[in-house]
């Protein structure tokens, strides 16, 4: 691959140097948490952390570990900065989709480090694009603060049969209500539309769930806009474990299959929109 | 009330609240000791349909709740855009839904629907309705002097012919064959138009009943729901007619269900009673669609045609159970002095008639002569010399 020959050289005065042989592995995957303008980038030797945020509310993150790239070659402990992601996902795909067996876009992502720009080096049948995206300062990604040992409630499920009930979701309820209970209704869904109401229940004992954790009744509403963009995530995913802590902060983790069967995780948090009490 | 439907009945189902929301933007739900009537209309009410279920159809179907509440049978208004999406995807109903409950809760006003989908998975819709009115079109399908009983595809077959956006079509009897043929306003677009016709001979049809020679045009949309249902079930489609001006019945049954569409046609005089003033019919019609707009009186081609329709009818009693004795009664719409008309001293045609009705629940409603007081959807402004004909 005509990149990944580059004379070493260059590499000297790049903090981050990554590779792909398919940019696709990568731009997919940041497809699945789009839906803002900027995007924070870390990386770390174990890999990179892509996080987008919306009104302080919810979160995304988009892991993308060191093992996917082709070279993954990392000079600091942290290497962090802040871009434009609709640009960055313009450039991956210049060469445009491209459906041909056999055909991809290869990636050389290169960082100097503070105040320069990322390069990207594109390369498809021979011809080669560099882009060269201006990068700001970082944001600190919020916190929230979400950790193993305050969940409650944890279930994982297959993707298949939330795909579903995410497409069929009334879309006139400003809420997604989500329930969780070692007793009925187990795992509900409830929107409040023009309509009427709405409830997806999923049994305990549904084949579609794989795990089923849940210590108490818990019983949470979530502002529908910002649950919204998690779909994309759940479209490329094939589980999702959803769990909620103790103030009602919910985590949804997708577990998704990128075109060469590697595994990455993309994982959503939100903050609940308000308390409701359980009769 | 409350039901439930395994398989095959659920789509079904939600096939004839496909073909409804064809006709309208409400459906009506009518528990019945008959079995569940929806029912739709348009808003021009021109166009009805009526899919009545018999309890056999259900595998569970239970009236009690009916019976045990004060304030009577429940008239159940639903806006067909909260109903239809959970019947949306036939496909995947079928694959994944193993049972629907539907149950009507008065105390909330709820109508609720229960899908409950393989892997485990319930979901449940708790649609709002309004108290209304029950729905009922009288129509007297058996004294139509013209019925064709065709098989399930013939029909489907002849409206594939025609373009989608084909409004109205005409059906012309004059045995011993049949025609459709597309209806276009404005015959001076001869050379822009693509004219089709198709004749069918009496052996196409499973039962052939000429009685009198006539060309009625109707509006194709609302049809089309019934005739893909019909399709998808392999039922044969009856249609009753006589004269234009007068409705046409389009129905499907089978040992479960019953389906009808009952349709206005244009009604093209040639003649005038005595009470009008002659006129030369003047060269622009006006179509099914354009009924609310237009002034409406009902004028027989041929008075020796003037008939009272006799009393009985062949409809569901509603669940009201108030019976069906008085005559079928025309609603009049009346226009507010369409532009295209009120040049013209009177119109020249005059539209789809609508031997529909509204029916209220209280007995004390009847007039004297037995039938009952009309709502009126539309005052007349000016144009005080329409002529209207007479109630029949």
């Amino acid at each position: 691959m005509p990149l990944s020959t580059q004379s070493q050289g260059d590499d000297e005065q790049y903090v981050l140097v990554a590779n792909l042989d398919n940019a696709r592995n990568l731009s997919n995957i940041l497809k699945a948490i789009a839906f803002k303008d900027h995007a924070i980038f870390t990386a770390t030797t174990n890999g990179l952390k892509v996080t987008v945020e919306d009104s302080k509310c919810l979160q995304a993150n988009a892991f993308i570990q060191a093992e996917i790239f082709q070279e993954f070659t990392i000079k600091e402990d942290l290497v962090a900065f802040q871009i434009n992601l609709t640009v960055l996902l313009d450039c991956l795909n210049i060469f445009g989709g491209t459906t041909t067996p056999g055909v991809s876009t290869a990636l050389r992502m290169c960082y100097r480090g503070y105040g320069y720009p990322l390069t990207l080096f594109l390369e498809e049948g021979g011809v080669v694009t560099v882009c060269k995206i201006n990068t700001q300062e970082p944001e600190e990604p919020i916190d929230f603060e979400f950790c193993s040992t305050n969940v409650t409630n944890k279930v994982i499920l297959q993707s298949e049969s939330l795909k579903e009930a995410f497409s069929e979701l009334d879309m006139t309820s400003e809420v997604l209500q989500i329930t969780m209970s070692p007793s009925q209704p187990y795992f509900r869904l409830s929107t409040f539309g023009n309509a009427g109401n709405a409830h997806y229940d999923y049994s305990k004992d549904s084949d579609m769930m794989e795990l089923f954790k849940c210590t108490e009744t818990q019983t949470n509403r979530y502002k529908m806009s910002l649950l919204k963009p998690s779909t994309k995530a759940l479209a490329l995913s094939c589980k999702v474990s959803v769990r909620t802590d103790n103030r009602g902060f919910l985590s949804l983790q997708y577990l998704v299959r990128n075109d060469d069967g590697q595994i990455c995780f993309v994982e959503y948090y939100c903050c609940p929109d308000e308390e409701v009490e359980e009769n | 009330m409350n039901c439930v439907l395994e398989g095959n009945s659920i789509k079904a189902f939600g096939k004839a609240i496909h073909a409804l929301s064809r006709v309208g933007d409400e459906l009506w739900l009518d528990p019945t000791i008959k079995g569940l009537a929806l029912r739709s209309v348009n808003s021009a009410h021109s166009a009805y349909a009526c899919f009545l279920f018999s309890p056999l159809f259900f595998q569970q179907y239970n009236l009690d709740s009916v019976r045990e509440q004060d304030s009577g049978p429940i008239k159940c208004k639903l806006v067909m855009k909260s109903v239809l999406p959970l019947f949306r995807c036939s496909t995947s109903i079928e694959h994944s839904v193993k049972r629907c409950q539907i149950s009507v809760s008065t105390g909330s006003d709820q109508v609720i629907v229960q899908f409950f989908c393989r892997h485990g998975i319930t979901k449940t819709y708790n649609v709002r309705f309004l108290e209304s009115e029950a729905l009922q079109a009288v129509f007297a399908s058996h004294l139509c002097p013209n019925v064709l009983k065709s098989p399930a595809r013939l029909l489907g077959d002849m409206v594939m012919h025609f373009h989608a956006s084909q409004e109205e079509v005409t059906l012309s009897m004059s045995a011993p064959k049949v025609s459709l043929r597309n209806y276009n306003e404005g015959r001076n677009d001869h050379m822009k138009m693509m004219h089709t016709e198709m004749s069918l001979h009496p052996d196409e049809f499973d039962y052939f009943q000429a009685g009198m020679d006539s060309d009625i045009t109707f509006c194709l949309k609302e049809l089309r729901g019934l005739l893909c249902f019909a399709e998808s079930h392999c039922l044969p489609v009856s249609v009753h007619f006589g004269t234009p001006g007068k409705p046409v019945c389009f129905s499907v049954e089978d040992m479960v269900l019953e389906a009808t569409v009952v349709l206005a046609t244009l009604a093209d005089f040639e003649s005038r009673g005595p009470s009008q003033p002659t006129e030369t019919p003047a060269p622009t019609t006006h179509s099914c669609a354009d009924a609310a707009a237009l002034p409406v009186g009902i004028h027989e081609t041929q008075s020796n045609n003037l008939q009272v329709l006799p009393d009985v009818t062949e409809l569901v009693e509603s669940s009201q159970g108030s019976p069906i004795t008085y005559p079928p009664v025309l609603m009049q719409l009346q226009c507010q002095g369409d532009s295209a008309c009120a040049g013209m001293t009177p119109p020249s045609s005059m539209i789809c008639s609508l031997l529909f009705e509204a029916m209220s629940s209280e007995p004390g409603d009847d007039d004297d002569d037995g039938a009952p007081r009309l709502p009126v959807l539309a005052y007349f402004s000016d144009e005080e010399d329409y002529p209207r004909s007479p109630s029949l």
